[in-house]
Formats: C-alpha cells, sequence, structure tokens
C-alpha cells in the first residue's frame, strides 16, 4: 500500500513536529509513504466559508497530487471530513471519487486500516484531556457522542490507551466545540475566544496537563486561549504521542 | 385568487415527490406497563401527588386533611358534595373563586402521569380546571393506559372531546432564572385520589 | 433603502462582557441538554422515535395541501372558522377583522411564534387592542419591549433582579424582590384579573391533525387554557407546517417534544381542541408566510420539520454564550439561521456563519433536521447570491488562487516578495487582527514541515527510515 501524506498548510507552517510525528509514525510502522512537494490545501477554508467556487483550484491540485496513492493520510479530522464529505467544488471523476474515499485521518487510518495493536515505542507520564474536534466526532464519527445516547467507542482513546504510562482527564463538557470554526475564529472572534478559554478551563480543572487530540487547528486556538488567560496546560498532537513524544 | 387557492397551489407546485415519502404505520413503542405505581412515580416528577388515604377516610375527609383553609371546594362529581357543584358555577368568573375542584378522569397515562380531562367531566366550563385553586382528581386504576401511543390509539375521547386536555402535574414555570416554581398561572397543586 | 445585515458578532461580544449574565445563560441551557440527555437515556426508543417523527413530518410535508384540505374539512365540520393567511400581512388583517366583529379590545395570549413573526402586537396595538401576554416569560419580553430570545423560554437571557425592576415598573413590585417564587406569584395576581375580564383569548399551537380537525397547544403555565377557554372568543394561529396525519401520531411527537426542549417528560398541559365550547367561538389561522415557498428549497424544505422545542439551541455553544436578542430576529439559535435568510436573505445572511458547523445541534434535534449542513448550504447560496463581505469574499478568492498554485503557495509561506504580489498582506492582516484579541498567536518555527521533508527525505534520498520500527522498540 503506498500512503500519500497530506500535511495541512497550518500544520505545516507552524507544526512541523506533527507533520515529522505522523510520517515517522507512519514509517515505523512500516508503512510506504510518500509527501507530494506540490501539496497545499484541501480547498476546506474557501468552503467552509460558501465560496466553494475559490475551492476549487486547491481540490483540483489536490487530487493531482494524491490521486495515484492508495490511501491519503492526514494528522487532521476537518480536513478529512472536507475531501470525504465536502469535495465537490470540482466535477466527480473517478479520480477524485477514488481520492475521496481513500482519504484517511490519521487515528481512523491507524485504528481500522492498519489496526495497530500496540505502540512499544511509546510512552507518555502524563494526564491528558482528549479533545475530539467536531469533525472527528460527529462527521468521522471516530468517537461515540453525547447527543446519541449511543454506546461508548473511542478509537483515538483505543490508541492512547496502548501508550505507557498514560492517564485521562474526564472534562465536564467532553464534547463541546471549542471555538475555532476556521474563519469563525476571527469574524466571531467573542463568542470563538470565550468558547476557547472555557474548553481549556475544563480540561485544566478536571486536572490535564496535556490537552491531545487529531486536529491541530482546534489546538492552535486553544492554545492561544490558554495562553492568553494564563491557564497552564500544554498542547500535543496525538501523533506525537503515538510516535513516542515523552512531552 | 384566494389565499387559501394561492397558498394550497404553490405547496402543489413545491412539494417533494410524496412517493419518496412513505407515512410509517402507526408507532406503538416503548414500556407497555400501566401500572398505580409507574402511574405514581410519574406523577411525582412532574409535581402531582397522590392523596393520602388514612385509614377509615372518605374523600371528604382526606381533602378536608389535605387543604383545611379551603372555603370553595367545588364538586364537578356525583358521589362528592362539596360545597358547590360544578353545575352551578354560572361563569368562568366565578369560577375564579373556587379553591378545590373534585373532579373524575376518564383515564391517566402511566408514562407520564398525566390525566384526562374533557367537557364532559367538567360541564362545560372548562375554565374551570384552571381557574381553581387546587385541583383533585378521581381515578381508577382500571383506567390507565401505558404510554403516550396507547393513549392515543386505544382512547376514544381524543377523537370525540372537543376539549381534551392532559394534565400532568400542576402548572409549572421556569421562566425566572430557571427557578422551578410548581403553580403557574393555572393550578398549584394537583392530586389524585384513587378510586 | 438597504437592509443592513446583523451584526451578530457584535452582540455576541457585548452579551460576553456582561459576566454574570452570560454564565448563567450557558449554565442553564447547558443544564437543559443534560436534562434532555437524561429523558433519552430512560427511553430505549429513542433513536426510532426521531427517526419516526421526520418520517412522519416529512410525509405530511410532501402531502401537505391533501392535509390541510382533510384538516380544513374536519375542523368546519365541527364548528372551528378556519382562515388561511398567506403572509403575515394576512394574519394580522384576519386577527383584526375577528376582533373587530366582536368588539374586542382586550386580547390575551399565549405565546405564539406565528404572532411573534407577523409583528401582531404592533399591528394591532394603534388599532385600540390591548394585547396581554399571559405566558410567564413572553410577558417579562412584552413589558421590556424585546423579542423572546429563546423560543421556548424566552427571557432565559435575564436575571432575577432584571425581572424584578420590570415589575417594579410596570407592577409596582418590590424592585428588590430576589425570589423568583415570590416575583412569579406577582405575575399570576397581575393575570388573573386581566384574563377574567378579557374579551378575546388566543393561543399558538404545536400541531394540527388532518384526520380529526385537532390542533394541540402543548404549555407549562396553564397560560394557555386560560387564555383559550375563560373568554368565549378562542383564535389559534399556527403555521401551515404543524400538520400530522393521525391523532396517533401524536404519540411520537408528544413524547419527544418537551424531552427534548426542557427534560421533562410532557408539558404540564397538552391541549386537544377540536371544537369550540358551548357558547364560545373558535377560530384558526392556517399561515403560510413563506412556508410554500421554503417547501420548493431542495436544500432547505427540511427545516419545515420543526417542532419548535429548542433543543437546538440549548445544545449550541455560540447561542449559549452569544445570547438569542444577538441574532436580532424571531428565531433565533441554529435552527433561527437556517430559517431566517428564508425571510430576508440580506439582513440575516450573517446568521449562517454564526456557527463553527460542529453538528451538535444536528444530532440533538429530535426530528433530525440536518442543521448544521443546511448551514454549510446557506454559506455557499449567500456567496452566490453576493452577500458575503467584500474582505471576505476577496481573501477567499485570493487564497483560492493562492492554494491551486503550489510554487506561488510555497514562496507565499517562505514568505518572499512573491507573496507580496500574490496576497495583499495589509488586507489579509487587518481581517486576522481579531484573532488577537483575546488569543495569542501560534509560535513562530524554524522551518516548516515541507522544507524539513525536503532535507530529511528528499535530499537524504528517501531511504532514511523503513525500518524504523525496531529502533523504537527499546524506548
Amino acid at each position: 500500500m503506498r500512503i500519500g501524506l497530506f500535511v495541512p498548510c497550518y500544520i505545516d507552517a507552524f507544526y512541523p513536529k506533527t507533520g515529522i510525528a505522523t510520517l515517522e509514525l507512519l514509517e515505523r510502522l512500516g508503512q510506504d509513504v510518500d509527501y507530494p512537494m506540490d501539496q497545499t490545501c484541501c480547498g476546506q477554508p474557501m468552503a467552509n466559508s460558501g465560496c466553494n467556487k475559490d475551492a476549487a483550484a486547491a481540490e483540483a491540485l489536490f487530487v493531482k497530487n494524491f490521486a495515484q496513492y492508495d490511501a491519503i493520510v492526514m494528522p487532521s479530522g476537518s480536513c478529512a471530513h472536507h475531501v470525504r464529505d465536502n469535495f465537490d467544488a470540482i466535477p466527480q471523476t473517478d479520480e477524485v471519487r477514488h481520492v475521496r474515499k481513500h482519504t484517511y485521518e490519521l487515528v481512523e487510518f491507524l485504528h481500522d486500516v492498519l489496526k495497530v495493536e500496540d505502540f512499544p515505542w511509546a510512552e507518555f507520564p502524563h494526564k491528558v484531556g482528549l479533545h475530539n474536534s467536531c469533525g472527528t466526532l460527529r462527521a468521522l464519527r471516530t468517537a461515540s457522542m453525547s447527543e446519541l445516547g449511543e454506546p461508548f467507542f473511542s478509537k483515538p482513546m483505543d490508541l492512547l490507551s496502548k501508550v505507557k504510562g498514560i492517564s485521562f482527564a474526564t472534562p465536564k463538557r467532553p464534547d463541546e466545540c471549542c471555538g475555532f470554526g476556521g474563519t469563525f475564529s476571527v469574524t466571531e472572534e467573542a463568542v470563538s475566544a470565550k468558547m476557547g478559554v472555557d474548553k481549556v478551563r475544563d480540561h485544566h480543572g478536571a486536572g490535564a496537563e496535556y490537552i491531545v487530540s487529531a486536529d491541530t487547528s482546534c489546538m492552535m486556538h486553544q492554545q492561544g486561549c490558554a495562553e492568553r488567560a494564563g491557564v497552564p496546560i500544554r498542547f500535543i498532537h496525538i501523533a506525537e504521542i503515538l510516535n513516542g513524544a515523552r512531552e | 385568487m384566494s389565499a387559501r387557492d394561492t397558498i394550497l397551489s404553490r405547496l402543489r407546485d413545491n412539494r417533494p415527490k410524496p412517493a419518496e415519502h412513505p407515512l410509517p404505520p402507526v408507532a406503538r413503542l416503548g414500556d407497555m406497563d400501566n401500572g398505580q405505581a409507574r402511574f405514581e412515580n410519574s406523577l411525582q416528577i412532574l409535581g402531582g401527588q397522590v392523596l393520602e388515604r388514612q385509614e377509615g377516610d372518605t374523600l371528604a375527609t382526606a381533602i378536608a386533611r389535605r387543604f383545611p383553609d379551603a372555603k370553595i371546594v367545588c364538586s364537578a362529581v356525583p358521589e362528592f358534595d362539596g360545597t358547590i357543584r360544578i353545575q352551578d358555577l354560572a361563569s368562568p368568573q366565578q369560577a375564579a373563586t373556587v379553591d378545590v375542584l373534585v373532579v373524575r378522569a376518564p383515564f391517566g397515562i402511566a408514562e407520564m402521569g398525566s390525566i384526562f380531562l374533557s367537557e364532559a367531566q367538567l360541564h362545560n366550563l372548562n375554565s374551570a380546571a384552571h381557574l381553581t385553586q387546587h385541583i383533585v382528581v378521581i381515578l381508577s386504576p382500571a383506567d390507565l393506559t401505558a404510554n403516550m401511543h396507547t393513549a392515543y390509539i386505544e382512547r376514544p375521547e381524543f377523537k370525540s372531546a372537543r376539549y381534551g386536555v392532559l394534565m400532568s402535574g400542576p402548572s409549572a414555570t421556569a421562566d425566572i432564572q430557571g427557578v422551578l416554581i410548581r403553580g403557574a398561572q393555572g393550578v398549584r397543586t394537583l392530586s389524585v385520589w384513587w378510586d | 433603502m438597504k437592509v443592513k445585515p446583523v451584526n451578530h458578532a457584535r452582540a455576541a461580544a457585548e452579551f460576553i462582557e456582561d459576566t454574570p449574565h452570560m454564565t448563567f445563560h450557558d449554565e442553564r441551557l447547558w443544564d437543559l441538554r443534560q436534562k434532555r440527555d437524561q429523558q433519552m437515556h430512560i427511553l430505549p426508543e429513542w433513536q426510532d422515535l426521531r427517526t419516526l417523527a421526520s418520517q412522519i413530518k416529512e410525509h405530511t410535508l410532501a402531502n401537505l395541501p391533501e392535509y390541510l384540505e382533510q384538516f380544513e374539512a374536519n375542523a368546519r365540520k365541527n364548528g372551528i372558522h378556519v382562515h388561511w393567511a398567506a403572509d403575515a400581512a394576512d394574519h394580522n388583517r384576519i386577527v383584526g377583522e375577528i376582533l373587530e366583529k366582536h368588539g374586542a379590545k382586550s386580547l390575551i395570549k399565549s405565546k405564539s411564534m406565528v404572532t411573534e413573526e407577523c409583528s401582531m402586537r404592533e399591528y394591532l396595538e394603534p388599532r385600540g387592542v390591548v394585547v396581554t401576554e399571559t405566558d410567564l416569560g413572553e410577558r417579562i419580553q412584552q413589558l421590556d419591549d424585546q423579542m423572546p430570545s429563546h423560543i421556548v423560554v424566552p427571557a432565559v437571557h435575564k436575571l432575577i433582579p432584571d425581572v424584578a425592576k420590570i415589575f417594579a415598573e410596570h407592577y409596582h413590585t418590590d424592585p428588590k424582590d430576589n425570589d423568583a417564587q415570590s416575583l412569579a406569584w406577582q405575575q399570576r395576581l397581575a393575570a388573573r384579573p386581566v384574563i377574567l375580564a378579557a374579551d378575546a383569548g388566543m393561543t399558538g399551537g404545536n400541531f394540527l391533525v388532518a384526520e380529526t380537525g385537532t390542533f394541540v397547544v402543548c404549555t407549562n403555565e396553564g397560560n394557555a387554557d386560560l387564555s383559550a377557554t375563560v373568554p368565549g372568543l378562542h383564535i389559534a394561529t399556527l403555521g401551515i407546517e404543524r400538520l400530522v396525519p393521525r391523532m396517533a401520531d401524536l404519540g411520537v411527537f408528544v413524547r419527544l417534544l418537551s424531552r427534548s426542549a426542557l427534560g421533562s417528560p410532557i408539558t404540564q398541559y397538552t391541549t386537544h381542541f377540536r371544537g369550540p365550547q358551548e357558547g364560545s367561538e373558535m377560530h384558526v389561522v392556517l399561515v403560510d408566510n413563506g412556508r410554500s415557498h421554503r417547501l420548493g428549497m431542495e436544500e432547505f424544505w427540511t427545516s419545515l420539520k420543526c417542532i419548535r422545542c429548542g433543543a437546538c439551541m440549548n445544545t449550541c455553544p455560540v447561542y449559549r454564550r452569544s445570547g438569542g436578542l444577538s441574532y436580532g430576529a424571531v428565531y433565533s439559535g441554529p435552527i433561527g439561521a437556517i430559517i431566517d435568510p428564508t425571510f430576508n436573505e440580506r439582513k440575516y445572511s450573517t446568521l449562517p456563519f454564526a456557527s463553527t458547523m460542529n453538528g451538535s445541534c444536528t444530532n440533538v434535534c429530535p426530528v433530525k433536521i440536518n442543521i448544521h449542513e443546511q448551514l454549510y448550504k446557506w454559506r455557499r447560496v449567500l456567496a452566490e447570491h453576493h452577500e458575503l463581505p467584500f474582505v471576505k469574499r476577496e481573501i477567499m478568492h485570493m487564497a483560492g488562487k493562492l492554494m491551486g498554485q503550489p510554487k506561488l503557495y510555497r514562496a507565499a509561506i517562505n514568505g518572499t516578495e512573491v507573496a507580496l504580489s500574490a496576497m495583499p498582506r495589509f488586507v489579509l492582516y487587518n481581517w486576522l487582527n481579531p484573532w488577537g484579541k483575546h488569543r495569542e498567536l501560534p509560535h513562530p518555527v524554524s522551518q516548516t514541515f515541507h522544507n524539513w521533508y525536503k532535507k530529511n527525505r528528499v535530499d537524504a534520498g528517501k531511504a532514511a527510515p523503513k525500518a524504523t520500527a525496531k529502533k523504537g522498540e527499546n524506548a
């Protein structure tokens, strides 16, 4: 299986560690991973703003970059959600359909496709609060949501539970959106920031030393809120923990 | 074209394809327990109560104990006199002076602790059920239906009454800072007397 | 004159500034959401009920003309006067005429979103009709000259001292009264004489039953039943989408409604009106006001399934922190954001963006309206209809172009001169400025992932890893 790695723009620019951890982790797991050098963005920011036509160029480029791979993996739930569920600014050719069908968010790829049983190199002796982004929770369905009253399941928790020394904090509102919301974070900055600070306080109050998530965009926002509000909590992408980061 | 015809023709033009949206069969789901205990539990959740029955109690003695200050006790049932009969209330204004109204419900719903009243029980003075300060409802355990599905399927009153109210406990509000208050604008208490 | 879009962001920011109110608002509605969850957990058939409710509503909407005719015929047979209102003006005129015919000068009413939608009070009052809201929350809002901020709990954004102040002004009660119980009692005392003296009563309604010509009103305070039964004239106003085909269908909806709304199993009163009481008159006004048009909107017609429970508002993290009034519309919150633009696209063009599209609303909706997906679709429609702010539109256009050109994009990311020519940074940065108001920016890093990859994989011959799984085992 040839894997194309997609590293979203904000991870590329601000959180390269997350991209590196994703790549290294997949390589450790014996996967044949490529990072197409011409990649930019999946088109989500334009599409979510309603400007779907403006997403066409990004989507076309995405397909050009990734059509040749058996699986396209990305450390971002919201990007995976966009490609899989909303990627329709361009004509739906066989290539496009192939790309959409074989796009995976990292956690679901590890959990459902590779079915990874353990991460012997991973140890994270900290109490973490798991933040499921709304894309992973309610679109990709990698965890049960409280709205439906369904039996508990959590793919990220399943993976993290295989990490030595880790323990979990239980926030009061685990499924509440953190308020990032793409351009919402600037057009509705007051609500966005309030949601963010409430989110980090909830985790901190539950005893979390770290917030861990499969979505860096949520954490970029939460980290900004935590630092401004002086909430002492750290942030780490799930890929980094699974790849053996100690802190 | 009349508003009626305009609306109907626009609806016909705009509606989704009826064939793609079949009507599911009538639902009959959920807990089918129609027992007294379930009813009482539900009634209490909604703030209603069972009128206490002590050894040797009649409805009259139980009401007298429960509502010692009641001056006007109005009866809408033949087996109990009260101080006035509902047939003798001439108007809602007069009904508004009632302290306790005693009425018989044709049925109750165990799931909700609801009791049903219509113009038949209220002798066409429907407002009496809401203007009285307190209401005592006589109910027979044999007249309990399990849940909302069975109620609507089995009880003919829904299709015959012109006014049919399911009362589930007393009136209530939480409109001021979320504080739950039992006894808003309608009855302040609702008590069930098992018959 | 051009209508200005509602400035939700600004109103929300002001609401957040007021910490006691915002905190209570958030916690109160979150509590309702949790109570709703508890009810859901009690019923193993919850998801079946939602599916059924959705199917019944979709079926009804697809057969609406026939069911409306059936309702009308049955209601008439039972002695109800049935009226049809194509729009708000029609509605208000019809109600005005009924009142005039009876010489009715005082109208008591229970909560009705349709009358809010039609601005009925504003129509009737200059015509000499005194309209008194009898629902406690709605009355508070009327006295304070505000729209309801929530469709179920209209004054949920207020605290006890706010109510005490309003009641002191209008009911001459103690402005320092700090007891909700006592304030509610004041409302009861103030309302009773008005109710007993009223010439006419008005209610909204939750359901119309085609099979029997019944309409159903679900309330808690008892004020709707008082408004309907005390005066000899009862006018009920309902949207045409309130229909269900069969009496037995109510079982599904009544079981869902209050559980979704307030987390109580049922409203204290569920009242079925099938005909006038002896010696009285009963009117039903069936209101379209844009609904028949909405039925033809392929992506949005299912919003007509809404049973007005407010569960989407209670769960919405944006609504809880911005308050209902910030939406500047009769219908606020997630459901409002997908309905309001059908009334006025420009005015409410901002509302579909007042959301993170997190999807919680969709999953609590008892009739399974895909609210967050409709928000997404509305954004597209609004962009296509040029209802987006110019700067946002331009940025997305430029960003979209840039994202299609990897070399330009790479240069922009690396911060070279090329970036400046591709993206006017001052525009972008002005627009992004709000990020920093309550938040820090991400920390700068020494190299992008792209550069790291080039150095450590491409230039290194990409051979590097593969067998590293072994290496990690000792770690």
